[in-house]
């Protein structure tokens, strides 16, 4: 099979983004103010609890929203 | 702990960029006193010669009939060695069945006591003794054109010359055969005649088409020459790109498909006699002369390009226009130069646009297996035509994507791009923005092309799992928790002054 004919196969799926580039702004800027504000309430109190309950969830919001926010103004990772 | 140790492991450890389907070109060495075997006849050849645009384009199609005993399928074309390079996107099909695809075709090393290289076709079956096919053989040749003069004034009209054999350089004998030589114009000042090879008028002049022959050489030794030179008027650029670089990088999170083209252009046409003179050029501009000199570059993009950028060593160049098509046509980038390209001149540009991926990239249903479709090569779309001495692509896959594969897409016609074999394909990392491993990086490199290869399509299939694709978050999020637990951790450590 060519890779050609592989191409026509794979028709009905085509590629689709998780986050689409109308949207990547709001997403990215949004996690970004999320990861912002825990990380806030995080050097308020910072105890083994507040770490698990808000300094892991704010590591992901920023590893997410700094993917999309860079894609966001041009530079696609 | 379980998934944060295997996040962690998955974002280092290097994946195995393996790919099956990638090759170097080699060219066969062939013994110093070579000759090719007689063992086909050309029954008959007629050669066009095209040099409406701005390097030679060549089709031959020859009836070979199989003269000996045993069923033959090596049939061996010869060029010069100083020519076999500059010989581009050479093709041979079988001219009944052409939607059967091209031969394979091997390059030979040159052969010392000819000082010829070989094209050696390679029949799908033998040819049985006696029977015959057609081969429709197709190639341009670069730089082959030369200005007379070679300097000009610089409203004057330009001429080139070009220089062959009335016979076809072959390596077997040839019954008949005639040379179709198609100008772009009627004004052609100076052309040989011969005498002797025919009775009549030989060329025979039919508008902008001269035709040297036919000629009755099955009397002839295989590889006699008879030189025969013409001069005609091209006022039009020579426009040469000396490298091409194009990058086509794809990435997944983005949704986007960046296109990048660096140009090293060259125009080889007439230099001028004198200095430039920007009032004549205004008033030519003006008047839309004819010109030898690079006056616009008009860039067709697919429907839906977006963010089109042009610039050079300065920066950016505002002399361009972008119209976007209604994202069904297509879009269209008119570039103009900072200044003139006259003969002689250079001039180095990047161009650069974004497409939505979807158009360009399917998954394969059911696995985490990607097909990307993109075109080989893009360019301007000039009516003198553009040849490329030298063209690397580079496609910069996701980082993470493995098992890499690729086809250029053959069609019922040429594609304008050599066999697969004679082109250079290797797989690299290259490190760019949030990046651990760095993305794995096809590049193919061609000597010799000409914009005959814009249809071509290229085909690149890679495996990216989603770890893969989890990778730049998880690494940002395993940098970020580990400096939450030091501040918490630093945060414990009791530092007061105190008596315990």
């Amino acid at each position: 099979m060519s890779l050609n004919e592989v191409w026509e196969a794979s028709s009905a799926t085509p590629f689709s983004p998780l986050v689409s580039k109308d949207n990547q702004f709001a997403v990215g800027f949004n996690l970004l103010v999320l990861a912002i504000l825990l990380t806030g309430f995080f050097g308020l109190n910072r105890s083994f609890l507040t770490f698990t309950t808000l300094g892991v969830p704010a590591s992901a919001l920023i590893g997410f929203g700094a993917v999309f926010m860079i894609c966001a103004v041009g530079v696609y990772v | 702990m379980r998934f944060f140790t295997a996040s962690v492991l998955g974002l280092f450890v290097p994946s195995l960029a393996a790919a099956s389907n990638l090759s170097t070109p080699t060219q066969l060495t062939l013994p110093s006193d070579f000759k090719p075997p007689q063992v086909f006849k050309n029954t008959n050849l007629v050669r066009n010669t095209n040099l409406e645009k701005s390097y030679v384009r060549e089709t031959i199609n020859v009836v070979v009939e199989n003269v000996d005993k045993q069923p033959q399928s090596d049939y061996y074309i010869p060029f010069p060695s100083d020519v076999f390079d500059r010989v581009g996107g050479f093709e041979v099909r079988d001219k009944k069945a052409t939607d059967k695809g091209r031969f394979e075709v091997d390059a030979t090393e040159v052969v010392s006591s000819s000082s010829n290289q070989y094209f050696v076709v390679h029949f799908p079956e033998p040819l049985a003794p006696k029977s015959q096919i057609t081969l429709g053989i197709s190639y341009s040749i670069l730089n082959s054109l030369a200005p007379r003069p070679a300097v000009i004034q610089q409203a004057d009209k330009q001429y080139l010359t070009y220089s062959f054999s009335a016979y076809v350089p072959s390596a077997y004998q040839t019954v008949t055969q005639k040379t179709k030589v198609k100008f772009p114009s009627t004004n052609v000042p100076d052309y040989t005649e011969t005498s002797d090879l025919k009775s009549g008028a030989d060329p025979e002049r039919k508008g902008a088409t001269y035709t040297y022959g036919p000629y009755e050489t099955a009397k002839l030794a295989p590889g006699t020459e008879y030189p025969v030179t013409v001069r005609y008027e091209f006022t039009n650029p020579v426009i040469t790109a000396h490298l091409l670089e194009r990058d086509v990088e794809v990435s997944h999170w983005g949704g986007n498909l960046a296109t990048e083209e660096r140009y090293w252009l060259r125009n080889n046409g007439s230099e001028l006699a004198n200095q430039f003179s920007r009032v004549e050029w205004t008033f030519s501009a003006y008047q839309k002369a004819p010109t030898s000199a690079v006056r616009e570059i008009t860039y067709p993009l697919q429907p839906g390009s977006v963010d089109p950028y042009f610039t050079d060593d300065i920066g950016n160049v505002s002399t361009s226009k972008y119209r976007p098509g209604n994202g069904k046509t297509a879009a269209h980038l008119e570039l103009k130069p900072r200044y003139p390209i006259f003969g002689g001149w250079n001039y180095s540009f990047k161009v650069g646009w974004n497409n939505d991926l979807g158009r360009f990239l399917h998954q394969i249903k059911g696995a985490d297996s990607y097909v990307l479709k993109v075109p080989f090569l893009q360019g301007p779309k000039v009516a003198e035509g553009i040849q490329y001495e030298r063209v690397v692509v580079r496609v910069v896959l996701p980082e993470g994507a493995h098992n890499v594969r690729y086809q250029t897409v053959e069609g019922a016609n040429s594609n304008g791009l050599p066999g697969a074999n004679h082109i250079r394909a290797s797989l690299s990392s290259f490190k760019t923005y949030m990046d651990t491993l760095g993305r794995t990086t096809l590049t193919l490199e061609v000597d010799s092309l000409t914009d005959e290869a814009r249809d071509a399509q290229l085909v690149v299939t890679y495996d990216h799992t989603l770890m893969d694709a989890l990778r730049k978050p998880l690494t940002i999020f395993a940098g970020l928790v580990s400096v939450f637990f030091a501040a918490w951790a630093i945060g414990n450590i009791d530092i007061s002054i105190k008596k315990r």
